[in-house]
């Protein structure tokens, strides 16, 4: 074995190399705070090892990109912890970069004869914040789709040369194909190879110089780089990895769903590590600068000063100012950071808006596993015509100027008003002016509408003042006058079983599937019931099917709730089967294609595909 | 006093290399910085390692027992010649579902009233299986295999006979196949 090695060593020289690179003198001793460089090294090599596990697996088009990489997370094996190491070892890169320049300047390791290397470390700095870009638009979900758009879009904005820059970037004047096609090449091919480069550069730099010991330590005896330092720096390197693991375990890498050019995501937000400069660009002050101004030159003027470091710290106070300009950085950093933060945790359609596209990308997920896989036109057709996804949004735009669901309009949002400018600012609540629809078509609906009638059309109070008779057609008309008239007989105890009765026939009218196995014997009591008024304690004053006949301007009841009575009621509530000269509602026939109002009618009878086992909604 | 400046380590007499040997130091060395080395290495290689760790179905739409409807016996010749069907299914490659492709091709026989299947890739390394009208047999036109119009192989070049394929026919007349894939290049018959 020996005879070997030596074979090898007098062809190749390697154990001089070895030593070359195992014994380095550390001048005072190895250290603790001298583990931020090996450590951002691994990192970086996790990256590719990582990198080019996720490259077999990736497919860079718009149409398969977020498939593939939904496909890595949520089947392939082991996929969620490669892309999850991937992604948070990305993150952790930034921490650890931040670690590593503020070590170097609070030494003073960026002063000569160290000047060239400092710059070189700010060449790499870019570098990664290269591939953290680039990287954060390849899966194509509305995340990553809409926090680079704001990127690139800041790109264009550089003076002279910035619409080229940006169409170049992009590969056209807007993100398609080969957006993805550029991004992966940079990504994985370009940035990579030069960060490699000119990490060899660092090194090989920074071996000439030797660490840089601060002076009250250079008496303690010298250290050597192995094994003492390589100690520090591998247990420095378990601990990031332990931390990046147990993210990648407990959180695990997000994927919001499909990239939707036509769906403005409304919680665009960068990666928390650019969200400082994101809140930055929103100050008002900074804004009316223009964009170039906030984006360009001032992240442009602070990075010179870093880089002018070496020069001034040559100065009598020089060093002291590095220090504390970094510092200081690094505290506004920090308070935009959660001063981002807490806005967005204050704000409820942000928070509504991160739910929604939470609930989004779930749903997309579900979407393909129920298909075996995604259209060839993308996951986002799946999205596009589901009743689950779309009917909120289609109620919210349609619907809730009037109605609300369960409180909010369909998509969790409140509906309010601002009112008054500046400090005064208040919000409040909108009054509905029509039903809650949260439980339309359910037997607590029915149960609601026949004993509370007035509480669930109360909001129609609040029609405008030339509206107000409208409203008190309902709130006054015969059918509020007959839940008054017959409330103490169906609360009564005795008839609790002709109540559910009714509620049960009534679903069943609707035919929908999402409500339970139908008890037909109390349906059909109901039914019975329905036309002979008849309780197990008295009568009602008059039976239902004495008014809710079709063509008599009380809504015909034979469907009720179901797909087809829903979408007749919908366009043609004005019709002598609804409420005919009574009605209050806008007829939406031509206002809603029919598409649309599909979708929206099976959203609100439940009528959209639900996961074995998923909780009905 | 010098800071590190080049050849600051060099001032003091060059200390006999390894100046001392600290075993356990070196011992921690090894076996954390082969952890960490490892950890990225074996997740990604598992994860290559996808394709052999998990079964995934390749097309969809096929009856509970894996049957798929093809043709009509009324559309296969009395005379027992051979005609190429396509097998229409929903094809899943990896993400995607591609509905209603063409999943594969078969020869189907009318042999005296009862129906016979060959999957037409040729068991030797997978080209497509020909007809030869000319002398009624199979003849593969990559490697010269050849069979007759049984499906047993004719010369020594393929490791098997052609692959039949199991078949059934309903009331109404219509072909059911049970099409799959085997190994190739093998004598044993294998399904893929």
């Amino acid at each position: 074995m020996n005879a070997l090695l030596n074979w090898l060593d007098s062809r190749t020289g390697y154990k001089h190399l070895i030593q070359e690179a195992l014994y380095e003198p550390i001048p005072g001793g190895a250290r603790w705070r001298y583990v931020w460089g090996s450590t951002l090294s691994f990192v970086f090599m996790t990256q590719v090892i990582t990198g080019f596990f996720l490259w077999s697996a990736y497919s860079p088009s718009t149409q398969s990109a977020w498939e593939s990489v939904n496909y890595i997370q949520n089947e392939m094996a082991f996929g969620w912890l490669v892309r999850g190491i991937h992604h948070f070892a990305a993150q952790a890169m930034m921490i650890l970069l931040a670690l590593h320049f503020f070590q170097v300047i609070i030494d003073g390791a960026y002063k000569a004869p160290r000047e060239v290397n400092f710059w070189l470390g700010l060449v790499l700095l870019q570098i990664v914040l290269g591939l953290s870009l680039t990287g954060y638009l390849l899966p194509w979900d509305q995340k990553g789709y809409y926090a680079t758009q704001v990127a690139t879009n800041i790109a264009g904005v550089t003076p002279v040369i910035g619409s080229q820059v940006q169409q170049i970037a992009q590969g056209g004047s807007t993100y398609g194909h080969q957006t993805l096609t550029r991004f992966f090449a940079l990504h994985a091919g370009v940035l990579p190879t030069l960060l490699v480069a000119f990490l060899a550069l660092h090194i090989a730099v920074f071996r000439r110089h030797g660490i840089k010991c601060p002076d009250q330590h250079l008496s303690k005896p010298q250290g050597m780089f192995w094994p003492d330092q390589i100690l520090k720096d591998a247990i420095a390197c378990l601990a990031v990895l332990a931390t990046i693991l147990y993210f990648v375990v407990t959180k695990g890498a997000e994927l919001s769903s499909p990239a939707d050019p036509a769906e403005a995501y409304s919680a665009p937000r960068p990666e928390w590590y650019f969200l400082f400069l994101f809140r930055f660009l929103k100050f008002e002050e900074i804004d009316k600068l223009g964009l170039a101004f906030g984006a360009i030159y001032i992240p442009g003027l602070v990075f010179t000063i870093i880089a002018l470091m070496p020069f001034i710290g040559k100065w009598k106070l020089g060093h002291r100012f590095n220090v504390a300009f970094s510092l200081g950085l690094l505290l506004g950093a920090s308070y935009l950071t959660v001063l981002a933060l807490r806005e967005d945790a204050a704000d409820p359609d942000y928070v509504a808006a991160v739910k929604e596209a939470h609930r989004d990308s779930v749903r997309a997920v579900v979407l393909v596993r129920r298909d075996g896989g995604a259209p060839p036109e993308g996951a986002l057709s799946l999205l596009k015509s589901d009743p689950l996804t779309q009917g909120p949004r289609l109620f919210a735009r349609h619907c809730s100027s009037c109605h609300r669901y369960d409180g909010h309009d369909g998509t969790g949002r409140m509906i309010v008003i601002t009112k008054g400018e500046g400090e005064h600012k208040t919000t409040e609540p909108v009054p509905p002016q029509a039903p809650d629809l949260g439980k339309f078509g359910t037997r607590d609906w029915a149960t609601d509408v026949l004993t509370n009638y007035h509480d669930v059309f109360a909001p129609l109070k609040n029609l405008t003042l030339d509206e107000k008779n409208i409203g008190e057609r309902f709130l006054a008309g015969d059918m509020a006058k007959w839940v008054t008239d017959n409330k103490a007989a169906l609360t009564d105890p005795a008839n609790a079983d002709d109540l559910k009765a009714l509620a049960e026939f009534l679903v069943q009218e609707s035919g929908r599937k999402d409500q339970g196995s139908i008890d037909v014997l109390l349906s059909s009591a109901g039914k019975e019931l329905f036309s002979s008024g008849k309780l197990k304690n008295g009568a009602l004053s008059s039976s239902c099917a004495d008014c809710h006949d079709p063509g008599n301007g009380a809504p015909t009841l034979v469907g009720y709730g179901s797909e087809a009575w829903l979408k007749r009621f919908i366009q043609t509530p004005d019709h002598a089967d609804f409420y005919g000269a009574n009605n209050a509602m806008v007829p939406f026939v031509g206002k809603l294609s029919d598409r649309e109002l599909q979708l929206l009618v099976d959203w609100m009878t439940g009528n959209y595909y639900r996961p074995d086992g998923a909780p009905v909604h | 006093m010098t800071h590190a400046a080049p050849g600051t380590a060099s001032t003091s007499p060059p200390s006999p290399e390894p100046p001392r040997r600290n075993f356990l130091a070196e011992a921690a060395s090894y076996v954390i910085g082969g952890i960490v080395g490892l950890v990225p290495v074996a997740a990604g290689l598992a994860f290559f390692a996808d394709p052999i760790l998990r079964k995934k179905a390749t097309m969809r739409g096929q009856s509970e027992d894996g049957y798929l409807s093809v043709a009509k016996v009324s559309d296969l010749p009395k005379d027992g010649t051979p005609l190429r069907f396509s097998i229409i299914a929903d094809k899943i490659d990896s993400w995607n579902l591609f509905k209603q492709q063409t999943v594969g091709t078969v020869y189907l026989r009318n042999v005296e009233g009862s129906v016979i299947a060959f999957n037409d890739v040729c068991p030797h390394l997978g080209c497509k299986i020909d007809y030869k009208s000319s002398n009624k047999s199979f003849f593969c036109p990559c490697h010269a295999s050849a069979f007759k119009l049984d499906g047993s192989k004719s010369n020594p070049v393929p490791p098997r006979d052609m692959d039949a394929l199991d078949v059934r026919v309903d009331p109404s007349g219509a072909i059911w196949v049970k099409y799959q894939n085997f190994k190739r290049g093998v004598e044993k018959q294998e399904v893929l």
